[in-house]
């Protein structure tokens, strides 16, 4: 009996490593492509569960269909931000820091704007499928726990085949390993990385509806959504996508393996634990980062 | 500095001192006291952060430690309140140690990797703290109270939380122009060149972080006892430590003003918003002094200031 319940925790752990995965990967571009560390990251990933959720109320419309309303709009609302906040921070003798302070500065706003149009208590996603489940052999799958890893795998599968497959993303990638050649070869940097931005916004937004399906949410999430973020990129390595997605399935398979054998709160505590361990062993994170 | 400069600072200075005995409102000296404190902070902050350029994302877990240390010794050995003033800089000796233990390893770790594994020992500081029975739990800690009146403690307090403010300023002012800040800058611009020219960089940065967790740590003593009710949310908060960042990034972290410009304008903007406006509002209107100011001063407040000057320091 034990083992099946092992199991069980590693499947819905290696599910919400799959949402984690996405959160990290879309983060994780903006970093590697333009050195910016988006702290706005999990609150754009907020107020994409939010949107869904108003759509859902309003409309009866459901999350996944939902997220294909808000695509366009988290998109462009990316590339605006891009263009007429943080490109214009990039002169700045230490982007880092200071994109750090205004993307800071931009997830207090998001979240406050969030409460204040909406209202500051926890939601969850009801749809059809809440509460219902899928059963294969002696495991069970949560519905809403598998539309949501789904929708990260999918999301996943989409940036990687973007990033390795069109011009776009080849030129994506060129231009965030030698950024003066590629200039030299005719990439504008500024359209790639608007393109980039928008799309990592609209992947946060993809991974908040998906995280909508698992945990309830409330403005003030995107805090520990954040750290989780961080502890996935910078296991999989900063801008190597693969390492990522994979850094997010690790993460969920400890967390889901810690559930399984102690009490629930210490299993922040363990997991943190672990991944302190890890950096101080390979401080580059788990895989060699490569483009 | 010019003798204007000098005349302002001094009355600054005395006026500081002079202020809880003229018995002004509470409000303005618990004010005034967490100002300081932030000052505190953020200026221990940027010797480890500012200087060496290893950003640092749970100092405010120092200032946990140094809560939680005080308030261990005072409850354990029953001490009478008024000692706080001693069992302070034990707690800044405890926050030091530890972080000497969390440093030695994580300063192995350079940019983004450091100030992640610091957040996460943040993190893991305050759902330790809040699983443990001893420190009080999830509940928190009651300390004794003092058996005077709220406005003389709150004087003695102000007094106490400033000869500190100073003394980690003046330390602060004096290491950056020595050889030990030149050490420290150096490793910021460059951590193998600074290796090559003789620099024990993990010595120099160790003894940086070392020092940066200890005023912080001796703040946390007094702020336990000002509480007097410490709670792992509220000495723990990683906002705290993410504000920290902040107020000295705004300020322009590289130079020994820069935090005390950040974290006074910061933490006074902060008091009049939610003093006037409702709290989001507020929120939201703090969120865009972030996003204005970088707009336009990439590099800090203090960067407006030194325009003047040479561009490359």
């Amino acid at each position: 009996m034990t083992g099946i319940l092992v199991l069980q925790s590693l499947i819905s752990g290696l599910m919400i490593g799959a949402i984690y995965g996405l959160l990290g990967v879309g983060f994780s571009l903006v970093w590697g492509a333009m050195k910016v560390i988006n702290i706005a990251h999990a609150a754009f990933a907020v107020l994409g569960a939010y949107l869904a959720y108003a759509l859902l109320k309003m409309f009866g419309l459901d999350p996944v269909l939902g997220f294909f309303v808000i695509l366009p709009f988290l998109f462009f609302g990316g590339m605006v931000l891009y263009r007429y906040l943080i490109f214009p921070v990039m002169r700045a003798r230490d982007i880092v820091v200071s994109s750090m302070v205004l993307t800071f500065g931009c997830a207090i706003i998001i979240e406050n704007l969030i409460s204040l149009i909406g209202s500051p208590d926890p939601r969850v996603f009801t749809t059809r499928y809440t509460g219902k489940a899928l059963f294969l052999g002696p495991f069970a799958f949560q519905l809403p726990q598998t539309v949501g890893a789904l929708m990260a795998l999918g999301g996943m599968a989409v940036l990687y085949i973007f990033l390795k497959k069109t011009h776009t993303g080849k030129a994506l990638r060129a231009s965030w390993q030698q950024p003066e050649a590629a200039r030299l070869y005719g990439i504008n940097l500024k359209r790639i990385s608007m393109i980039a931005f928008g799309l990592a916004v609209a992947s946060a937004g993809l991974g908040g509806i998906a995280m909508g399906f698992v945990y309830s949410f409330d403005p003030h999430t995107h805090n520990l959504w954040l750290i989780y973020i961080f502890l996935v990129v910078i296991l999989g390595g900063v801008g190597n996508v693969l390492g990522t997605a994979l850094a997010g399935l690790l993460i969920g398979l400890l967390n889901g393996l810690s559930l399984a054998f102690f009490p629930y709160q210490w299993v922040n505590v363990i997991t943190f634990g672990v991944l302190i361990l890890i950096l101080l062993v390979r401080p580059s994170g788990l895989f060699a980062s490569e483009v | 500095m010019k003798p204007f400069l000098k005349t302002l600072l001094f009355l600054c200075i005395a006026g500081a001192l002079a202020l809880p005995w003229l018995s002004p409102p509470v409000y303005f000296v618990s004010l005034l006291f967490i100002v300081f404190m932030y000052v505190v902070m953020a200026e221990s902050w940027v010797l480890i952060g500012g200087f060496a350029g290893y950003l640092s994302f749970g100092h405010g877990a120092f200032l946990g430690i140094g809560a939680y240390t005080t308030a261990l010794l005072m409850n354990h050995f029953h001490l009478s309140p008024l000692w706080v003033l001693v069992s302070a800089l034990p707690a800044g000796a405890v926050a030091a140690c530890i972080a000497a233990v969390i440093g030695y390893p994580a300063l192995r770790l350079r940019g983004p990797y450091f100030a992640l594994i610091t957040l996460c020992f943040a993190f893991v500081m305050e759902l330790v703290v809040k699983n443990l029975d001893f420190l009080g739990g999830p509940e928190g800690l009651w300390l004794k109270a003092m058996g005077i009146d709220v406005g003389l403690a709150r004087g003695i307090f102000f007094e106490v939380m400033f000869v500190l403010m100073v003394v980690t300023v003046l330390t602060v002012r004096h290491i950056e122009f020595s050889r030990f800040g030149v050490g420290l800058k150096a490793i910021k611009e460059d951590e193998e060149v600074a290796q090559t020219l003789c620099v024990h960089t993990p010595r120099v940065k160790l003894s940086a972080f070392v020092l940066s967790a200890f005023f912080p740590g001796i703040a946390g003593g007094l702020y336990a006892y000002y509480l007097s009710y410490i709670h792992p949310e509220t000495v723990f908060n990683i906002d705290i430590s993410i504000l920290i960042v902040l107020m000295a990034l705004f300020g322009g972290g590289g130079t020994f003003m820069g935090p005390i410009v950040g974290a006074i304008s910061l933490s006074l903007i902060n008091e009049l918003l939610s003093a006037f406006l409702k709290a989001e509002y507020a929120r939201v209107i703090y969120g865009l002094l972030f996003v204005v100011l970088i707009l336009y001063l990439p590099d800090g407040v203090m960067s407006f200031f030194r325009k003047g000057k040479s561009a490359d320091t």
